[in-house]
């Protein structure tokens, strides 16, 4: 548990300290982007909790997931669907959930 | 806390690239939240006072235009309209009154607004004044014309569209003893104005100098009579 903390803390970090802001038009990609590596985070330490861990699928996941929910709600845009909302729904509850599960296991140790 | 017996590595990993996309995100929505608004509130507030500057530049020219204008036929006559219209200065005998919100605070469950002065006060002042006979009558410069306005614009007055807040200082032309009985007299202007604590101060003097209108004069709607206004 201390190495992701620290793997956090140093990502922060260098975000913080590098200079790189999103362009406003994609910063809507980009919050989805984000909730989607939460979502694979969450997912992976629930993983890891549950002793059913791949690597594999943890780091593809990661970043398919990523790039797969950006790339859709550009797709949404385009035709003129919201999937912006769809996909903020679909991360959240599954964040919550992956939340829940995690605290059941950090209940019972 | 909590066990991770596999894949930590991956995991922490990972976090690297999450907390850089959190803390990029999280510029980039301050940002937003920030930049645009300011962004605005400068651009507008620069191109206002870019314009203001321009219009002041623009009233000087008019104001010297009419000067020069005004040397070439100074007649008796024309003059006598000019001082008439406020678009020439002028001194005389006069007084200078100034006028201040009250100092005293409000008692709880008082209307503060009794305590302040009100486009109505001004407006009493300058109808004593002109009843006393009044030659020409200037608030913090602005020389009053015909259609000039005394009105509240908020917590400031404005007079011929432009704003100032107390203390207002009008200064007027004409027998100084009359003008200051008018304003002075028993249940009068001043009296009624300092039982709320306004401030009224008044000032006799052997010259004020009143300034001219500096606006323009523009008229829409009204167009001159041609045969002698029958």
């Amino acid at each position: 548990m201390v190495l992701p903390l620290v793997g956090l803390i140093i990502g922060i970090s260098v975000g913080v300290f590098f200079p790189l802001t999103i362009p406003v038009e994609y910063a809507k990609f980009m919050s989805v982007a984000l909730l989607a590596s939460l979502d694979s985070v969450f997912g992976g330490l629930r993983a890891g909790a549950e002793e059913k861990f791949d690597n594999t699928v943890f780091i593809t996941g990661f970043f398919t997931n990523a790039l797969m929910a950006a790339g859709l709600v550009y797709i949404g845009e385009g035709l003129g669907i919201d999937l912006y909302y769809v996909a903020l729904l679909a991360f959240g509850l599954r964040i919550f959930q992956n939340l829940a599960i995690i605290r059941r296991y950090f209940l019972r140790k | 806390m909590l066990k991770l017996r596999q894949g930590q590595a991956a995991i922490a990993l990972v976090c690297v690239v999450l907390g850089f996309m959190l803390a990029v995100q999280f510029r980039t929505a301050q940002d937003i939240r920030s930049s645009i608004p300011f962004q605005r509130i400068e651009d507008l507030s620069q191109r206002l006072s870019q314009t203001e500057k321009e219009r002041d530049v623009l009233l000087k020219q008019v104001y010297e235009l009419r000067q020069t204008a005004g040397d070439e036929s100074a007649t008796k006559e024309s003059e006598n309209i000019k001082m008439g219209a406020g678009v020439m200065a002028i001194r005389g005998t006069g007084l200078s009154i100034t006028i201040d919100d009250s100092k005293r605070l409000s008692k709880p469950g008082e209307n503060p607004n009794l305590y302040l002065i009100h486009d109505e006060d001004m407006l009493k002042v300058i109808n004593e004044l002109w009843a006393a006979g009044a030659e020409a009558i200037s608030i913090n410069g602005q020389r009053l014309i015909a259609t000039s306005e005394v009105r509240c614009a908020g917590p400031t007055l404005s007079v011929n569209n432009t704003r100032y807040s107390p203390p207002y200082e009008i200064l007027v032309i004409g027998e100084p003893q009359t003008l200051e009985n008018s304003l002075k007299m028993r249940g009068g202007v001043v009296e009624t104005l300092q039982f709320w604590g306004i401030q009224v101060s008044l000032k006799k003097q052997d010259a004020v100098d009143v300034p001219a209108y500096k606006g323009a004069f523009r008229f829409e709607y009204a167009k001159p009579v041609k045969d002698g206004g029958k």
